[in-house]
């Protein structure tokens, strides 16, 4: 059973992640007025705002679901709480060294800071290693967090077991529970990101105090950057299904689901997919391997197969023609799918090698990932905490409709807008759009727009949970 | 004719004493990637073989463009610059697929100083040379980039030798800045006719992780070390969820 304790730290992450998701929004809409000509930023505020709003939403959204899953995974294990304390304490330390070196600092080398750009130095000098720093700080927090968690799940689950394996078999003698089956396998996939970005910062920390004794290679630093960025980018979209698949069916008052064996193949094959998947990222690195890139192609395309699959059969099959108790908790939940789905098959089609000759570092590529997070996992996250704010202190909410209406106007418009600069092959990471793109400073203020409309939705969505996280850390335990 | 020669020789071999070419290139940084995949200026050009009222995207409409910019007053780098281009694109004699446009930017110039320096050159009858002025010269150099300093004790212009890559919709796709060699000039000339160039850096004594080695002798890749880092942070997570399993197997419940 979970502790006040954790209630606590959980409302605390909670309140974190949305004010931080609200500043990164302002900083986003800033972007693309930026790019409609709306308002004059300098390049380098573009590309620091750039830098600062990629890096704070992979790393919100990650810890949103940790935070979900810790919290749920003390139904069956007791976890660790100095462990979770721990992952807090770095992680608002490290947002804070993050913006020191981008807003201050003004480093802006992009979320993905690739090889060598970190050392070409257009900032305060040291701006660099701060930044590198606070990719450390927020990595080592994550990671312990993260062997925390998994080591709590082996603690009562053997590794076949956490795996589902015995589901294999007919008559199981144990259940495993699909929430522990699908958080093993996500732990694992972040273990292995993480140490990707920890090799990586070394080899970036290697080199900046050899003096030039020691040069990195190019490849092999894009290579590990993605193993990362693109990892742990659907390892946090994994977090969020793993919250579905606990929640849904509860809040819906439909039959818990259980472990079968083709949602244990189906999660166990999604490890594979997921960390071999990057390989889509180097299409265009005509030095990588051509069986690497053919692995890049294949393994994206199954990734999305168990997973995906799967999950959306499952939740097909629990609505259709199924007394169903919709509530925030389970819309926000359902409609987070589709948008997973959406996002997905616009991810699937831009990691066809085909495909990717046309639409790569295009709009294209800003337009899916934001479909999958923006409208899929962001809204798991917000089913999560507002199912966790309302188990303490339910108020009857209303104009659900009208916020869901919002967020949804909001975010389909925001989206449009880069999918059609995308087919239009507008470029994506341009401050100002030349004179021979006129379509993308329209779109761009069109996307700014829609995208107001979205944060309008989501401080309504602030307040309202935040209200009530705010009374349970001010709770006390006679009165929880 | 034989004055002519020694003339030009001379101009030449003075330019050559006076020019650091090696420090043109060493010091050119980022100044080459400045301007690029931006417009030129549609500047209106005259010159010998160009009709009245010619334009510069006329010019690269027809065919991609190599546009040299010199002043026929310079004692500098101006002639072993043209010298050098012009034996590179000798070497070329199959490809016919460009223009290359010599333009002054120095406003004292005049049509028939461009042609006279294309009759010294040899190049007023080659049909892939152009020599022109234009009236719009500054627009021109402020769209390129290119910024000549007028030093009035030498009564000359400070300034680079460069060359500028046209495409034929009349992007900037490539600079080279100081006398550059024929592979370089290949490069240029790829980008302008906008066909893909693979460009990987080169071995390095002090790149221990390479994920290929190139061996120059044979020609070939060999896989480095490089490629297990690549596997190593999946491997690293394998080992330590099986160590994780290990020690906290005593206290499964």
């Amino acid at each position: 059973m979970e502790t006040l304790k954790l209630r606590k730290i959980t409302s605390v992450w909670i309140i974190i992640v949305l004010t931080l998701f609200v500043v990164a929004i302002v900083l986003g809409i800033l972007m693309r007025l930026n790019q409609g000509e709306i308002i004059q930023q300098s390049p380098i505020t573009f590309y620091g705002n750039m830098t600062t709003h990629g890096l704070t939403m992979i790393g919100i959204w990650f810890v949103a679901g940790m935070a979900a899953v810790n919290y749920l995974l003390e139904r069956y294990v007791k976890t660790s709480y100095a462990a979770n304390l721990f992952a807090l304490v770095l992680t608002v330390i490290g947002v804070l060294m993050l913006w020191c070196s981008t807003f201050i600092g003004e480093f802006h080398a992009g979320w993905t800071f690739l090889y060598p750009l970190p050392f070409k130095i257009m900032w305060a000098e040291w701006a660099t290693p701060l930044f590198l720093s606070s990719l450390g700080v927020l990595g080592l927090g994550w990671l312990v967090w993260s062997i925390s968690l998994m080591a709590q799940i082996l603690k009562k689950y053997s590794i076949s077991q956490a795996f589902a394996w015995q589901h294999f078999h007919k008559n199981p003698k144990v259940e495993t529970p699909p929430f522990i089956l699908i958080t093993m396998i996500t732990l694992i996939g972040v273990i292995a990101c993480l140490i990707a970005a920890v090799i990586l910062l070394i080899l970036f920390f290697i080199e900046y105090f050899s003096t030039g004794s020691f040069v990195n290679d190019a490849l092999l630093m894009k290579n590990l950057t993605y193993f990362f960025g693109h990892t742990i980018a659907n390892e946090m979209l994994y977090l969020g299904l793993a919250v579905i698949y606990e929640l849904f069916a509860e809040v819906s008052g439909r039959p818990k689901w259980h472990t079968t064996w083709y949602v244990a193949l189906a999660w166990n094959l999604s490890l594979i997919f997921i960390l071999t998947a990057f390989f889509h990222h180097l299409y265009m690195d005509f030095v990588q391997p051509e069986g690497l890139q053919i692995i890049g192609q294949i393994a994206s395309y199954l990734a999305s197969l168990p997973a995906a699959g799967v999950t959306v059969f499952s939740i097909l099959v629990a609505v259709y023609r199924n007394k169903i108790n919709w509530s925030l908790t389970n819309l926000l939940f359902f409609i987070g799918v589709a948008g997973w789905v959406i996002g997905g098959l616009g991810a699937v089609i831009d990691a066809t090698i085909s495909n990717n000759f046309i639409l790569h570092n295009t709009l294209w590529v800003p337009a899916h990932f934001h479909t999958y997070n923006a409208m899929g996992n962001v809204l798991f996250s917000l089913a999560f905490f507002h199912w966790f704010s309302n188990q303490y202190y339910h108020h009857k909410e209303r104009q659900n409709t009208l916020k869901l209406s919002i967020l949804l106007i909001g975010g389909a418009g925001f989206l449009l807008a880069f999918y059609i600069g995308g087919a239009e092959s507008i470029p994506r990471r341009y401050s100002t759009y030349p004179s021979d793109l006129p379509m993308g400073a329209t779109l761009a203020s069109i996307a700014a727009l829609f995208a107001s409309l979205y944060l309008i939705a989501i401080l309504i969505f602030f307040f309202n949970i935040s209200k009530k996280c705010l009374k349970i850390l001010s709770s006390s335990p006679q009165s929880s | 004719m034989f004055k002519d020669i020694v003339i030009f020789s001379s101009i030449v071999m003075i330019s050559f004493v006076s020019t650091n070419v090696k420090g043109q290139i060493a010091s050119s940084g980022w100044k080459e990637e400045d301007r690029i995949y931006s417009k030129v200026f549609d500047a209106p050009l005259s010159g010998k073989q160009l009709r009245k009222g010619t334009t510069l995207y006329q010019v690269t409409s027809q065919k991609p463009t190599v546009l040299a910019l010199i002043f026929t007053r310079c004692t500098g780098v101006c002639n072993p610059f043209l010298l050098e281009l012009k034996e590179n694109i000798e070497l070329r004699t199959n490809e016919k697929n460009f223009n290359i446009l010599v333009m002054s930017f120095d406003p004292r110039d005049t049509e028939k100083d461009l042609d006279d320096l294309a009759m010294r050159f040899g190049l007023s009858e080659d049909k892939r040379w152009e020599f022109a002025v234009t009236d719009s010269i500054r627009s021109l150099v402020q769209s390129i980039g290119f910024k000549p300093v007028w030093d009035s004790l030498r009564q000359q212009y400070d300034h680079d030798a460069l060359l500028i890559g046209i495409n034929s919709e009349g992007y900037i796709t490539k600079k080279l800045i100081g006398i550059r060699n024929n592979a370089d000039l290949g490069l240029l000339l790829a980008s302008i006719q906008d066909s893909f160039t693979p460009t990987y850096r080169m071995a390095n004594p002090n790149m221990l992780f390479s994920c290929f080695n190139y061996d120059a002798k044979t020609g070939k890749n060999t896989p480095g070390l490089g490629l297990i880092f690549v596997a190593l942070p999946a491997l690293i997570a394998m080992v330590i969820v099986l160590s994780v399993n290990f020690f906290v197997r005593v206290n499964r419940i």
